[in-house]
């Protein structure tokens, strides 16, 4: 019989006037890989920041053996044997692998004011060591390594004290293949020795594969706790929506032609350092899928054809013989850009909607330079309002939107624009179904009315589900090329990503 | 053999070594120019004498540096300790002189980090403001003393540190100690993670707040040590207004952009020092090639600026304000 | 959330944009009760504003600047040795003597502009640097003297020419700003440069031409200077920096410039400013304390007016 070893009794976390989290009383067993999924906004994070002391809890209690739990920072609740792996990034540059691992914690090797260095360093190459991580030298400054070993580092850092409860909060994501196997390592050990892991995932077949349990929260309430074992992916699925995911989620279509007309062809570009020899046509009318693992180069591909990238080699033509290298080139020969770092590089944050919408268009809303405020302003209206965005007027600032608002309102800037050719990287990620639902029947408009669409992405279902053609990338080549095909399924992209 | 020169190049050494062969040509391209009136042993003390005050300013604006924030009022800090030294060096001797200037030094310490975080504004315009409000206060100091020299060290008992041993030793004492506070506590690891991201190091339990204002109290600790060995080479300080001070705030943010720069070797402090007597070289330098001092100014723009196109290493595509 | 959310910040951007107005009149108000009334005395009156033609003028080309969140320190270099070209060129010609300052004041934030954008240096800095530059060489350019403008100059001393000429460039700045792609697009480089590159700003250019175009303006006002003056000394122009700073936190600029950026902050900001730097005086005669007080205000009423919005992490 398993032992409960920790309990949330009828927690609560508003933020201001929104509920985050409802009520929810869930209970993780000891010697356990608990999964915990739901789509965003369900809460999941906001849960585990609670225990992690990352938050604060507005109502209900945590127990932990029993005992009340409630702590203030993560140093706090490491103090007390719960653990957390990011979901950003959880080392800094500047410090060395050492400092990393112990920071925050470096009581130990203090004698007054003074730090022991060198035995900091002799302890976590110990460490780094017993992981089987001996080609990460514990002084160098950690600069020196790649993402992902900065991410194995986190993993020592996050789990060398023996935690009772790690959670692992979209680690996957962000990881290889090599890197995920390595994490699936350390949770199957902490598993063996009696400790709890709280694995949050968007990825169902991992979080099938991997845990004991899994428990489903949406809109902020926990709707059930299931055996892996006695459940299905579908089952899931429905846990999570509240609805049977009917296909009409993606386009039902198989076998309608393209049409052969080229609108843009791309040559020979390279990016160094992230892209080598990329080659391939798009035609009028298409939705051609990018895909393949996080750093394989897929985002990339999008900023270089929209005149974005560096150091960018090779050409991208358009249809009338135009070759795109600027970005002001590319918008004004009607290619549109919506990038995965939405924050950053689609959305001007800390400006309204308004002049987030209008800024693309200016040429077409200024006369000689001169704009009329009205024109925005009506311009900015007719296109929010079309893109059904959830707002309290166009002088709303963006940075008050969730995140599926967000994307309405990039997406209203390009539709405004009329632009003819869209990129959008990871159109849909972090974005709760409801509006995934509406961005899909928005492309499948787009592509009626004859535009072309580049759609890089990393969840697979999403480009089988949408895509005429689907070009699959590993280590910054193109790895292979797919058809639209009813048969087509995730095993052959896989096949052709790692 | 290619592994112990990639050890070599990026490590402690070779860091030293680039900055010696820079001393050196400097002091050879003067010496050519201006045999005469440059680079003889005498003259190289009093180049050494100047810029380890300087040094020491530059270590303390190392820490505030590292984190990405900046302090206007060092200048005006200077002056006011001096002062404040001064003053008590009336009364108390060297005792207070010393006492006089490193305690108020600190004390600005204080009142900055808390003002800095209290007002929650960036610290660039908030040290303007404190510009203003300290030379103010210290144009009152200077009216207390009521000595008939106001403002000068007329007793030739208190001028130990105006020269060697003693200037030597003070400074000597300042690098070691900052040579200390990096390398064996952690203030220097979490002003580095503070510099790198702010965001995640508050994540990862470093009280951010503190720091910073630990890092306000030890800039101007160090900007104490630097009025008391200026004052006493100086044998004296003026009190000035309308931000007059902000001439002696870029001398040692030279330096400590030489101890940014050499970060990554590992040898911040030994930059620091270095790197502030090449600077007095320069401008000794100049001065000896019959260079007007109404250029002065003029001179000390363009090497920063050259200082700062040199070291800057910025990212494509980062954003820079 | 929405509701709320939209009234507080439209609450809190009428209080923004009215909070300026109200620290003019409450300054104007607390100094005439200190003064006795004497401030508002029509001979008052006109001598403080004396000042403020070059200042407003100026601080416009830095408005530009701080609202793609810049900084320059340079101005009072830049309109020194501005200042002098005029000098030297009205000898022959007036208004050659103008456009030799406007462009000797284009040619200065030129040179800001191309370290800042070429070299990717903090505008802080190279302003700075150049400061020091400009400044020596106008030091050096006076050390025999100053540099005296030609007689007829001293003739064009007259308010309604002064008055004119202020309106003409700030219509002209409000036109560019209010009705003017550029506008849009220096609050959008301002508020996420990031985001307004990808869509289609071109935040390098405009920067540079934005430091160019402040010195212009610059160059500008300071024939207005030289009007007044007469001759230029080695420390014209100094302390004209902290002065537009001051000047544009008085009236409601946000630190670090963006989306709430308002024209209006320049004339309320100039306007306070001149009546708070010539009201000082006449409560406070000491130096010291006039500068103390305007430390103080000057630290209150940024810690007020900041936008914790576009700065989450504060440095």
């Amino acid at each position: 019989m398993s032992k409960v070893v920790l309990k949330s009794e009828k927690l609560c976390k508003q933020f201001g006037l929104m509920a985050a989290i409802k009520d929810v009383s869930l209970e993780f067993n000891e010697g356990e890989i608990h999964g915990l999924i739901g789509e965003n906004g369900s809460g999941k994070s906001t849960f585990c920041s609670m225990l992690c002391g990352i938050y604060s809890i507005t109502s209900g209690r945590f127990l932990l053996n029993g005992e009340e739990f409630r702590v203030k920072s993560q140093v706090e609740a490491n103090r007390s044997g719960v653990s957390i792996i990011v979901q950003e990034m959880g080392t800094l540059p500047g410090l060395t692998v050492a400092e990393n691992i112990f920071l925050g914690e470096e009581d130990k090797f203090m004698h007054g004011i003074v730090k022991n260095t060198g035995a900091m360093n002799r302890e976590a190459q110990r460490l780094l060591d017993s992981y089987g991580f001996n080609h990460i030298a514990a002084s160098r400054v950690i600069d020196h390594y790649s993402f992902e070993d900065r991410k194995l580092v986190e993993i020592v850092k996050a789990t060398y004290f023996n935690p009772k409860i790690l959670v692992v909060d979209e680690t996957t994501t962000a990881l290889s293949h090599t890197g995920r196997d390595e994490l699936f390592k350390v949770m199957d050990r902490m598993r063996t020795q009696g400790n709890t892991v709280i694995f949050i995932s968007h990825d169902l077949e991992e979080v099938m594969e991997h845990t004991d349990r899994i428990s489903v929260l949406r809109d902020g309430e926990l709707i059930g706790t299931v055996n892996t074992k006695e459940t299905s992916a579908d089952e899931l699925k429905k846990m999570m929506v509240g609805r049977v995911l009917d296909n009409r989620y993606y386009r039902t279509d198989y076998g309608t032609p393209v049409s052969d007309e080229v609108v843009m062809t791309v040559k020979d570009v390279s990016v160094p350092g992230a892209i080598d020899d990329i080659g391939f046509e798009l035609h009028k009318g298409e939705i051609l899928g990018i895909g393949g693992l996080s750093e394989c180069g897929i985002h990339e591909v999008g900023k270089a054809v929209f005149g974005a990238s560096y150091n960018r080699k090779g050409s991208v033509t358009l249809a009338g013989g135009y070759k795109v290298n600027t970005i002001q080139g590319a918008i004004r020969k009607s290619i549109a850009y919506a990038s995965k770092d939405r924050d950053n590089e689609s959305v001007v944050i800390a400006d309204s909607i308004r002049d987030n919408v209008c800024l693309p268009s200016m040429d077409e809303l200024s006369t000689r330079g001169i704009v009329h405020n009205k024109k925005l302003d009506d311009f900015a209206d007719k296109y929010a309002r079309l893109m059904s965005v959830k707002m309290t007027g166009i002088q709303q600032y963006v940075s008050n939107l969730s995140g599926g608002n967000k994307q309405k309102v990039v997406l209203a800037r390009w539709i405004g624009k009329k632009s003819d050719i869209l990129v959008l990287d990871s159109p849909t990620r972090g974005i709760d179904v409801k509006v995934k639902a509406d961005i899909y029947s928005l492309m499948s408009d787009l592509k009626q009315q004859g535009k072309s669409i580049i759609m890089i992405s990393e969840e697979l279902p999403e480009l089988l589900g949408m895509s005429d053609r689907i070009l699959i990338m590993k280590d910054g080549r193109i790895n292979g090329e797919f058809k639209r095909n009813p048969n087509l399924g995730e095993r052959d992209l896989i096949a052709r990503m790692v | 053999m290619s592994e112990l020169i990639k050890k070599f190049r990026t490590g402690r050494y070779f860091g030293i070594a680039v900055l010696v062969v820079m001393a050196l040509f400097f002091w050879g391209i003067f010496k050519l120019l201006s045999p005469g009136n440059f680079g003889s042993p005498k003259l190289m003390t009093g180049y050494l004498q100047t810029s380890i005050q300087y040094a020491v300013g530059g270590c303390g604006l190392y820490f505030i540096v590292v984190m990405g924030l900046f302090d206007f009022s060092i200048g005006a800090n200077v002056v006011l300790s001096s002062l404040v030294g001064v003053l008590l060096s009336r009364h108390f001797g060297y005792f207070g002189l010393i006492f006089g200037c490193v305690l108020c030094g600190t004390l600005i310490g204080c009142f900055n980090g808390t003002l800095y975080s209290k007002l929650r504004i960036p610290s660039m315009i908030v040290t303007v403001g404190l510009m203003l409000v300290l030379e103010s206060v210290a144009n009152y100091v200077v009216s207390l003393d009521v000595s008939g020299f106001p403002g000068k060290l007329t007793d030739e008992n208190i001028l130990a540190f105006n020269h060697a041993p003693w200037n030597y030793v003070v400074a000597a004492g300042a690098f070691l100690l900052m040579f200390f506070i990096l390398r064996f506590t952690k203030i220097g690891t979490y002003c580095n993670a503070i510099g790198s991201n702010e965001l995640v190091a508050k994540n990862m339990g470093i009280n951010v707040e503190k720091y910073k204002f630990v890092g306000f109290v030890l800039l101007h600790f160090f900007v104490g040590i630097m009025a008391l060995l200026t004052v006493s080479y100086g044998r004296g300080m003026l009190a000035v207004t309308g931000m007059a001070s902000m001439d002696r705030n870029f001398k040692p943010l030279m330096g400590t952009f030489f101890g940014v720069a050499f970060k990554k070797y590992g040898c911040p402090v030994t930059a620091i020092v270095i790197g502030e007597f090449i600077i007095t070289m320069i401008f000794n330098g100049l001065v000896a090639l019959n260079v007007p001092t109404t250029i002065n100014d003029f001179v000390t723009g363009a090497v920063l600026l050259i200082i700062v196109t040199l070291t800057n290493r910025g990212l494509k595509g980062s954003v820079v304000k | 959330m929405s509701i709320t959310i939209l009234r507080k910040q439209k609450a809190g951007g009428l209080s923004r944009d009215l909070m300026p107005l109200f620290g003019f009149a409450a300054i104007v108000v607390v100094f005439s009760i200190l003064t006795g009334g004497k401030i508002i005395s029509p001979g008052n009156l006109s001598l403080m504003l004396s000042q403020v033609y070059v200042l407003m003028i100026a601080s416009m080309g830095v408005f530009m600047i701080m609202t793609v969140g810049g900084l320059d320190f340079s101005q009072g270099a830049i309109l020194g040795l501005s200042s002098i070209v005029f000098c030297w060129v009205s000898n022959y010609s007036i208004v050659l003597g103008v456009v030799a300052a406007v462009a000797a004041g284009a040619a200065m934030g030129a040179f800001n502009g191309f370290f800042h954008v070429k070299f990717k240096i903090a505008s802080f800095i190279v302003t700075i640097c150049s400061m020091y530059f400009f400044r020596g060489l106008c030091k050096y350019i006076t050390t025999n003297g100053p540099v005296p403008a030609t007689f007829e100059v001293m003739m064009l001393d007259e308010t309604w020419l002064k008055v004119l000429l202020t309106s003409v460039v700030l219509l002209a700045g409000f036109f560019i700003w209010h009705f003017t792609r550029l506008g849009c697009n220096l609050r959008a480089i301002g508020a996420g440069e990031t985001a307004a590159r990808f869509s289609g700003c071109r935040p390098d250019l405009t920067k540079f031409l934005v430091y160019t175009a402040s010195g212009a303006i610059t160059g500008f006002a300071s024939f207005i200077n030289v009007i007044k003056v007469g001759s230029i000394t080695g420390t014209a122009g100094s302390q004209l920096e902290t002065q537009i700073l001051i000047a544009l936190v008085l009236g409601g600029m946000p630190i670090s410039g963006g989306a709430r950026s308002r024209f209006p902050n320049i004339v309320i900001g100039a306007l306070t400013y001149c009546v708070l730097e010539k009201s000082l005086p006449m409560v406070f005669p000491v130096s010291a304390t006039q500068q103390l007080v305007k430390g103080i205000v000057f630290l209150i009423v940024v810690a007020l007016t900041i936008d914790h919005e576009s700065l989450r992490v504060i440095k």
